[in-house]
């Protein structure tokens, strides 16, 4: 393996972990809070990326740059309607149940999701690049890269890795969240509304999985089923690091995007299989993932 | 009445486990509910603050708590120390403390003040403060945890097992502080759950006693004669 096929497959796995980080600390953000594995994150991903790519199309001819703004709006929008209706009419009804019946349940939603996404969208592909044609291309080794994908996608994880880390350690409502999370009951006793904890989490972290598809949707063709390549990479990645471990998530997001992308330009038929391989290895050696501590259950 | 239980009935998985529960607390009063494992004593205070289903009516400074959800109960001026502690480990034993004041609103004077008022029944918390709550030892685990019942307990404080599991120099300790707590307010009333009714004696005005999940009929008559010193006895 020659020093440019290392440079380039990091570029090219930087760049897909920070998009799979953005949907994966948001999965396990949600599962850490609210116990609850919710598979119907990767429609948010793909209806992230489709709002994006309509928003984008719409305010392209008036000026391209407002696609810009248009990511950041499809991903909240997105989020906060989307997921907040999830979460107060559907999982709300399910928190403390069975969880393989919470599981059966966000995977019907993800199949219906998936089926509105291809009613309201259609099946023919969908490409809205001006966001990633805005910015220069920068040459590394003779390969022109675009800086959407070398710098702001890895600029976006970062930031929100580092956001994050502050909300959570340092503000009255990341407070909140780590008290629900680590006891529902004593944070009750405490005067924490434990529902309006959930509703923020979720719509959090939902807006994080519509960010990704956003940030995703210049720099491919949205097809449908695009949402379930990446919950599966996603719960890969939240499983590898442990789930609800956000400083993990983003660890285990480089791992495997790193071996992917390595894959990719030395073993591309082994593409699909390198991160699982990662994960099934981690699993069996540490059930609760490289950076989860197992937990006492209180009988 | 500061608190009184009206026919309070609770079920858990299909089984009774308070029947028709009824007792008052007066205002400024430190009653003593003991009972062996398994009787009802922390269903009954889980109750109260909101944690378990339950029919009948539960009255708190004269209005139906039914109406309140559990959430806003701590914000009526109940605190409440569960027997496990349940302290918060992500954060230092003061902000175990200041959170609760933080989520309630309280201004920095009143939070200030509440902090001073829990110092000044737990002196040694002073020590704690900047140690992580997950790294304390059972038992200042809780005296932290009544501290942070105090912050918002400020008309009843509910207290479950306190000496459970405590070394007797840690349970003296306890009880020197419910003492201080008593004498520096007088108006504040506290419920104290317990197994051994002995370790109660010295410190409760009146000792109720439930029994597969009855409170003995009778047992809000009057008081328990007071033991003065020993603080404790087991």
């Amino acid at each position: 393996m020659n020093l440019t096929i290392v440079v380039l497959a990091a570029l090219d796995g930087i760049s897909y972990a920070a998009l799979v980080f953005l949907v994966s600390v948001g999965l396990s953000l949600i599962f850490g809070v609210m116990r609850i594995v919710n598979v119907a994150h990767g429609s948010l991903y793909a209806y992230g990326a489709y709002a994006a790519a309509t928003i984008g199309i719409a305010v392209a001819p008036i000026s391209p740059w407002l696609t810009y703004p248009g990511l950041l709006l499809a991903a909240i929008g997105v989020g906060t309607i989307l997921g907040g209706l999830l979460e107060r009419f559907l999982l709300r009804l399910v928190y403390g149940r069975d969880e393989a019946l919470q599981l059966l349940i966000t995977f019907a939603v993800f199949m219906i999701l998936d089926n509105l996404q291809r009613v309201i969208w259609g099946v023919q592909p969908i490409f809205a690049a001006a966001p990633l044609q805005l910015l220069p291309n920068i040459s590394v080794l003779g390969v022109g890269y675009t800086s959407y994908q070398t710098l702001l996608l890895p600029g976006v994880a970062a930031l929100t890795l580092i956001g994050l880390r502050y909300f959570l350690r340092h503000t009255l409502g990341g407070a909140v969240i780590l008290a629900v999370t680590e006891d529902r009951e004593a944070a009750t006793a405490i005067g924490i509304n434990p529902n309006r904890v959930f509703l923020r989490t979720f719509i959090l972290g939902a807006i994080l999985a519509a960010l990704g598809g956003a940030l995703a949707s210049p720099t491919t063709s949205l097809l449908p089923g695009i949402g379930t390549e990446m919950i599966v990479l996603s719960f890969a990645v939240a499983a590898t690091a442990g789930l609800g471990q956000i400083e993990g998530a983003a660890i285990a997001a480089l791992m495997i995007g790193l071996a992917r992308a390595f894959a990719i330009y030395t073993y591309p038929e082994f593409e699909v299989l390198v991160p699982y391989a990662i994960m099934v290895l981690v699993l069996l050696i540490r059930p609760q993932g490289l950076f989860g501590a197992t937990r006492l259950r209180r009988i | 009445m500061m608190l009184a239980l009206e026919q309070v009935r609770v079920s858990i998985a299909g089984v009774v486990v308070l029947r028709d529960v009824s007792f008052a607390l007066e205002a400024g009063s430190t009653v003593a509910l003991v009972g062996r494992n398994g009787a009802g004593k922390t269903t009954t205070v889980r109750t109260i603050m909101g944690f378990t289903a339950a029919a009948g009516r539960i009255l708190f400074d004269g209005a139906d708590l039914a109406r309140t959800p559990p959430h806003e109960r701590p914000g009526l001026g109940i605190g409440y120390a569960p027997e496990d502690r349940r302290l918060f480990s992500a954060f230092s034993v003061e902000e175990n403390l200041l959170l609760p004041a933080r989520v309630g609103g309280l201004g920095p004077a009143e939070t200030k003040r509440r902090l001073e008022r829990a110092y000044g029944v737990l002196p040694e918390m002073a020590e704690l403060r900047a140690r992580p709550a997950g790294s304390v030892s059972g038992g200042q685990g809780k005296m932290v945890a009544l501290a942070r019942a105090l912050i918002l307990g400020t008309k009843l404080v509910l207290l479950d097992e306190p000496f459970q599991g405590l070394a007797p120099v840690l349970a003296q300790r306890y009880a020197e502080a419910l003492r201080r707590l008593r004498s520096q307010d007088r108006d504040i009333t506290l419920l104290i759950t317990e197994s051994n009714p002995k370790l109660l004696a010295a410190i409760s005005e009146r000792t109720l006693t439930i029994e597969r999940g009855e409170v003995a009929p009778g047992a809000s008559g009057p008081a328990l004669p007071r033991a003065d010193p020993p603080i404790l006895s087991r």
